[in-house]
């Protein structure tokens, strides 16, 4: 006698959302948050470099890369903290003492929500996006997370 | 209720707003960036003598002054600051916080009472705990800091 086929999944109702932006969140890869350009340097380079490529680039964040990996990362908060009004006595040591090492970053494959839980969590404003080599695919930063929003929001 | 309801149902004054560090205009660079470091904010706001905010300083005008050779750390924060920095009253919908950082690019935005006195700063940092806040189930049970999934299954 062969038994009558029972569909496990018969009863499955599909996660259901309230707001695009929850659906967005879950559903989405970090990736969808614009995630590039950024901008790379080794952990050598003297910090006054460092402090002048994110003034000529009017950018916040810089990723210490050393053998294709992500090794750290040196933003305003370390200039602030770190460097202050001293950079005449500091600039000519090496990033690698001023960046903030083994930062929290998050996977190419993880959802878009990862990057949002690390800058809420944490406090952290930038998140790293690494594949599974640790190689560095992409920076999210506050004013992409705002544009996603935005755009998941329908308000421009 | 979704999010974009209650981001405009909802006014700033409900968002968790931050004590910014304040400074009256004749205060130098170098006991701003103290006073910064101290309370580890990025900006400093800088108020009149009825604590009407008249102009901002952030790491970013720190960076600029670092890459720059020779810079005076002694001169007040009034001939530094920015003057026109976007503001919001305490009983605007909390979406024209998300507008006004995406229009200015900016990161922080201040709060003002009725007659224009100064009650408090939000910013990106209270935007993403209020959209955490609102999607606990999607963002506050990321991993992070560590190999996805993928990276931990054996097997076929």
């Amino acid at each position: 006698m062969i038994e009558e086929f029972q569909d496990p999944l018969a009863n499955y109702d599909p996660k259901g959302y309230c707001d695009p932006v929850e659906r967005s969140l879950a559903e989405e890869l970090v990736l969808t948050i614009q995630h590039r350009p950024y901008t790379t340097i080794s952990p050598e380079t003297p910090v006054r470099d460092a402090i002048k490529t994110l003034s000529a680039l009017d950018i916040s964040y810089l990723m210490i890369e050393a053998g294709g990996s992500l090794v750290g990362v040196f933003s305003e908060r370390e200039a602030l903290l770190k460097i202050g009004t001293n950079i005449d006595t500091l600039g000519d040591s090496p990033v690698s003492e001023f960046m903030t090492a083994n930062p929290i970053y998050v996977h190419d494959s993880s959802a878009s929500a990862s990057a949002l839980c690390v800058m809420a969590v944490s406090g952290c404003r930038h998140v790293p996006i690494v594949d599974l080599d640790a190689r560095i695919q992409g920076i999210v930063s506050p004013q992409r997370v705002t544009e996603f929003l935005t755009n998941q929001l329908s308000l421009n | 209720m979704g999010l974009q309801e209650n981001l405009q149902a909802e006014q700033v004054c409900s968002l968790p707003l931050r004590d910014p560090v304040t400074v009256s205009p004749n205060t130098s660079i170098a006991e701003v960036v103290e006073a910064m470091k101290t309370q580890r904010l990025g900006c400093a706001i800088v108020v009149d003598a009825d604590r009407r905010p008249i102009g901002m300083f952030t790491e970013s005008q720190l960076v600029r002054m670092q890459a720059e050779e020779q810079s005076n750390y002694d001169v007040p924060v009034s001939q530094i600051m920015s003057q026109d920095w976007p503001s919001l009253k305490q009983n605007a919908p909390i979406v024209d916080v998300l507008k006004s950082m995406r229009k200015h690019n900016v990161r922080f935005i201040i709060v003002v009472d009725e007659e224009g006195g100064l009650a408090g700063l939000t910013g990106q940092r209270s935007m993403l705990e209020y959209i955490a806040d609102h999607f606990p189930g999607q963002v506050m049970v990321q991993r992070i800091g560590g190999p996805p999934h993928l990276h931990n299954q054996e097997g076929a």
